[in-house]
């Protein structure tokens, strides 16, 4: 169960900002993060936009090239990989996009979608027209929508045909980058219980990319928190809901709006003062990057120093000084 | 779908008809092709609903479907050859106006000039036949030869970006610095003798170029001008493509679908040419449509600076060149050809705005709209008399 | 407490498209009362910005009010029928009494003027102030009670010189400037982050009290709603299916509609094993169902929901439902 499949060590994505003639600086996307998913369960990363952890799903697929740093899938450094291993690795390491309307080519139809992946990754099949069809059953739509265009389709429909089309791969990996936050609510439910009914059925591993809390604590069983390209807190979603230890989850937390009536008033009370706003990525704060907006902050430690991963309690990291023992 | 609620004309059943005739063409080579492509045929018929709907289109397409008919039918119906000069025979033939007969005493024929004569006594209506091969053959090769190359290095460049970008498009800047007609006109003048080597020492190209053109075998010693004139069209022609199929593709592979392709592991030029290339073709089919007019009339300009087509080699530009020296008291020959030029160059232009419209998405729905409106006018009607 | 401000009847607006008649809303009914957060709920294309829009005649071709009465009280006590207005008197309504914040503050702010002119500008339209030079003076003062910090340098920048929240902050003071009677926030927060949408929340609410104006607040996201709104309406498919004070709504929810969209949402202060999904799609508005548009997705549609169209009743006091099974 406890068997990692990803390892992500000390990962950086920096991209360069270039000025008139020279490179000027750098927006340091993804600074410096490690954690590891285990198979079979779902990892959220959750942050507010501009935290980089799209960037992060990305560059572990080496859709993004990383600028250093490790990822080690099924116990193989896959940075250097090239040719068939890379092959082989886009095939078991899979994406599914936001953007419903723009991650299918509008000038295929739904068939020539899925099975362009399969026939390129030469995976054997019989009947190309059963074995669409029965993907497209297994993702709630049918025969009728074999040869249709993606203009024909609602959001929800749209990815539920790229879902079929990664299931036709029958990868082990999946990166979800903000797959729901396009569509409404009601659809957003199908597809996140059709997502872990999936994981149930064949053993997915997914990493759950999202800004909607409420939709990670739902799908995953452990997760992490980014500001500004790091991670601040790693540990089981439970854990980190009940007991959020880092001030800007506890922050996050107070500031998402609960949808029931009384305890929002319950809360109000209570809540945490938000301020403030996420600064720039490309001149982040020193130190802490929270400080700034830390109601805890420690002149002369957390402007200085930035805090390490602390464990605070089992498989419960975070990276806080008010955590460090002496 | 819905389009059976709305009146359909005459030429929009002949559409569904043909659009149906061609799936079952290709069903005959495909299996399935039918069932398999319902929607693409749907989309097909509607665009050609959108044509019909569009006066200038319809008068363009005639257009183009004419010169097309004369270019490759047009030297078999010319009624006399380019190379019989009637003058050596009849005196009077000379620049004969319009409506004039004579009589050719040594091949004892009679010879009518609807359109008037040239200054050989040739007859102007088989000129313009053996004219309008001309052009068709140098646009088709300019654009066939031309727009490629353009496309290539213009997705190259998008692409990849970075420095092969960058190279790419300085060499385009470099060729788009200069005005079109001037570099055509310097490379047309440098290139005719080269040209002309290769011609003479393969036999296969010069019998090729001579059929194609219908020329006579007297013809191949002026083949290496007008071949000048293509390459230097050619030359002149791609840095245009490769700047709008770059911008193009910088915009399309940002999207999602192209990193899905490369989630997928596809190669660089699968995704290239398979995914982003049929995404940008609408806008560039348009732009050649609209281009074909301009190869033609650059052909027609160079030809009457007296670069390509060298006389007796029957050219619409050449023909206005010869001509000019003569208006206006013998008009009809800048007339009727420059008339022909003028038509061609309309009819592309013409069809190549309304391609844009029945390309657009957006503008076929609204073209759509149109074809339905007057079903909502009354319905709107209707409502506003309960709304009062 | 429930002295109307605006009494919407029967309120229809169609849009005229390619494609057909498109049937955004229906005999769109409801009181707004003096002072209070109505919240107008609902998922994509179901009506609910084109109702805040009819209102004071923001519909443009090809849409068009098609019938119903937007009755305003004035003031002074008299009331006047908005849609009966010609597009001169109207003017003067807009902006000035019935304000509007939309939801992308980047779209929302011209960036060629400097906030403190568009501030302005919006009070010289109105004669609210007697010359620019007032105007601008008076634009640091509400960008004091926007709680911009500096406000007197703030005035001279331009849009793309502040933050998202920042932003959003001056889109609501230009909405503001004219001490509004009625404010309609269509979506305030959705293209902001959690911890911004928690202070400017906030913020609205804090204005709301301080210049007693009635918030009129649409949108998608029930936490939202449980947080700021005394009383919501529910819409779908062009049509209100529920209202009621925001404890019947979200305590007794009585449409089936707004109980399948309650149970849809991930709560993430909950534990959630699964969502309760609600089937098929939205339908599409230019041919809507017949009877009760929601019966196809419906788990107690009955034979009297193909048919006949459910008239909004009172269930309890205040608790209105369209609903066939009560």
């Amino acid at each position: 169960m406890m068997e990692p499949l990803l390892k992500v060590e000390n990962l950086k994505k920096y991209f360069p900002v270039r000025g008139l003639l020279r490179t000027i600086g750098y927006v340091k996307a993804v600074d410096d993060v490690s954690f590891t998913i285990n198979r079979g369960e779902t990892f959220g990363l959750v942050g507010e936009s501009g935290c980089g952890k799209t960037t992060t799903g990305r560059t572990i697929l080496r859709l993004v090239e990383p600028t250093s740093g490790k990822i080690i899938f099924n116990g193989k450094d896959v940075t250097k990989i090239r040719g068939e291993e890379m092959k082989e690795f886009r095939r078991r390491a899979q994406i599914m996009f936001q953007d419903p309307y723009s991650s299918l080519n509008p000038r295929q139809t739904v068939f020539e979608v899925i099975m362009e992946p399969v026939r390129f990754h030469g995976i054997p099949v019989d009947d190309p027209e059963e074995f669409v069809i029965k993907l497209l059953e297994s993702v709630g739509l049918n025969e009728m929508h074999l040869y249709r265009y993606p203009h024909e389709f609602s959001g929800g429909q749209r990815q539920r045909i790229a879902l079929a089309r990664l299931l036709a791969l029958k990868p082990e990996f999946i990166v979800l980058d903000e797959p729901t936050s396009a569509l409404d609510v009601s659809v957003q439910a199908n597809i996140l219980n059709m997502l872990k009914d999936l994981q149930k059925k064949y053993g997915f591993t997914y990493l759950f990319i999202s800004h909607d809390l409420g939709v990670v604590k739902y799908m995953s069983h452990r997760m992490g928190v980014m500001y500004l390209g790091k991670l601040v807190e790693v540990g089981p979603a439970e854990k980190i809901f009940e007991n959020p230890l880092h001030p800007y989850t506890q922050m996050l937390l107070s500031a998402i709006p609960v949808p029931d009536p009384d305890l929002a008033r319950e809360l109000k009370a209570k809540r945490m003062n938000v301020e403030g706003e996420p600064p720039s990525p490309i001149n982040p704060p020193q130190g802490c990057h929270f400080h700034p907006r830390c109601p805890f902050a420690k002149a002369g430690l957390c402007d200085k120093k930035e805090p390490p991963l602390i464990e605070v309690e089992k498989d419960h990291y975070v990276a806080c000084w008010l955590y460090a023992k002496s | 779908m819905t389009q059976e609620e709305y009146k359909k004309g005459i030429l929009d059943r002949l559409s569904d008809k043909l659009v149906d005739v061609i799936a079952s063409f290709i069903s005959l080579f495909k299996k399935d092709w039918k069932k398999k492509n319902r929607s693409k045929m749907e989309e097909w018929k509607l665009m050609l609903y959108a044509l019909n709907r569009s006066p200038p289109g319809l008068i363009g397409l005639i257009l183009i479907g004419m010169f097309i008919f004369l270019g490759i039918f047009g030297p078999s119906i010319a009624p006399w050859s380019y190379r019989y000069f009637p003058v050596f025979e009849n005196m009077s033939t000379y620049l004969a106006p319009p409506g004039t007969e004579a009589y050719l005493p040594f091949s004892e024929k009679t010879i009518t000039y609807p359109l008037g004569a040239d200054h050989y006594g040739r007859d102007l209506v088989s000129l313009i036949l053996y004219g309008a091969r001309t052009s068709f053959v140098i646009s088709i090769i300019v654009i066939l030869l031309g727009v490629p190359l353009g496309i290539i290095l213009g997705l190259i460049a998008g692409y990849y970006g970075g420095k092969i970008d960058e190279l790419i498009m300085r060499i385009t800047d470099m060729f788009l610095a200069f005005p079109a007609l001037i570099l055509a006109i310097a490379f047309s003048a440098v290139l005719p003798e080269r040209l002309q080597g290769f011609i003479n020492n393969h036999e296969f190209f010069e019998s090729l170029f001579l059929k194609i053109f219908a020329l006579q075998p007297q013809e191949a010693g002026n083949l290496g001008k007008l071949l000048a004139v293509i390459l230097a069209m050619v030359i002149v022609w791609w840095p245009a493509y490769a700047r709008i199929t770059r911008g193009s593709t910088l915009t399309e592979r940002e999207k999602l679908y192209v990193e899905a392709a490369k989630a997928i592991g596809l190669s660089s030029r699968t995704i290239m040419f398979k995914h982003i290339l049929p995404n940008i073709i609408g806008p560039i089919l348009v732009y050649i449509t609209l281009d074909f007019g301009g190869v033609i009339l650059m052909e027609a300009g160079l030809s009457f600076l007296s670069l390509g087509a060298t006389p007796p080699i029957a050219d619409w530009g050449r023909i206005v060149y010869d001509g000019s020296q003569y208006f206006p008291e013998k008009w009809w020959l800048v007339t009727f050809s420059g008339f022909m030029i003028l038509l061609v160059a309309l009819g592309w232009n013409l069809l190549g705005d309304t391609l844009r419209d029945i390309l657009d998405p957006k503008m076929r729905r609204s073209i759509e709209f149109k074809v339905k409106k007057q079903k909502q006018m009354e319905q709107m009607e209707k409502e506003g008399e309960e709304n009062v | 407490m429930s002295e109307p401000i605006l009494e919407v009847r029967d309120l229809t607006v169609h849009f005229y498209t390619y494609a057909g008649i498109v049937k955004a809303i229906e005999d769109v009914s409801f009181d707004v009362y003096k002072g209070e957060t109505f919240a107008l709920v609902g998922e994509t294309g179901c009506g609910k910005s084109v109702t805040s829009r009819a209102f004071t005649q923001l519909i443009e071709s090809p849409g068009r009010i098609v019938k119903g009465k937007v009755i305003y009280h004035k003031e002074d006590g008299s009331t006047i029928d908005l849609l009966k207005l010609d597009e001169e008197e109207v003017r003067k309504i807009r902006g000035k009494e019935v304000a509007y914040i939309f939801q992308d503050p980047h779209a929302s702010l011209d960036p060629l003027y400097t906030v403190g002119h568009q501030i302005a500008e919006a009070m010289v339209v109105h004669n609210t102030v007697k010359d620019w030079k007032e105007g601008f003076r008076k634009a640091v003062d509400i960008l004091r009670r926007v709680l911009i910090p500096d406000p007197e340098n703030r005035v001279k920048n331009y849009p793309h010189e502040l933050s998202g929240g920042m932003k959003q902050r001056v889109v609501i003071g230009t909405g503001i400037s004219n001490n509004p009677r009625i404010l309609i926030a269509d979506e305030p927060t959705t293209a902001l982050d959690v911890t911004v949408q928690a202070q400017i929340l906030e913020l609205m609410n804090k204005l709301k009290r301080e210049y007693n104006t009635t918030l009129i607040l649409i949108t998608h996201n029930m936490g939202v709603v449980a947080e700021m709104a005394d009383r919501v309406a529910v819409m779908y498919a062009g049509k209100i299916a529920e209202i009621g004070s925001v404890d019947q709504i979200f305590k007794n929810p009585l449409h089936p509609y707004t109980q399948g969209l309650l149970r849809a949402v991930p709560n993430p202060l909950a534990k959630i094993e699964r969502l309760d999904a609600i089937p098929g799609t939205v339908p599409n508005l230019i041919k809507p169902p017949k009877g009760c548009r929601f019966h196809p997705r419906c788990p107690h549609a009955t034979e009297a929901c193909r048919k006949e169209v459910p008239k909004l009743k009172e269930i309890e006091p205040g608790h209105f439902v369209a609903c066939h099974l009560y």
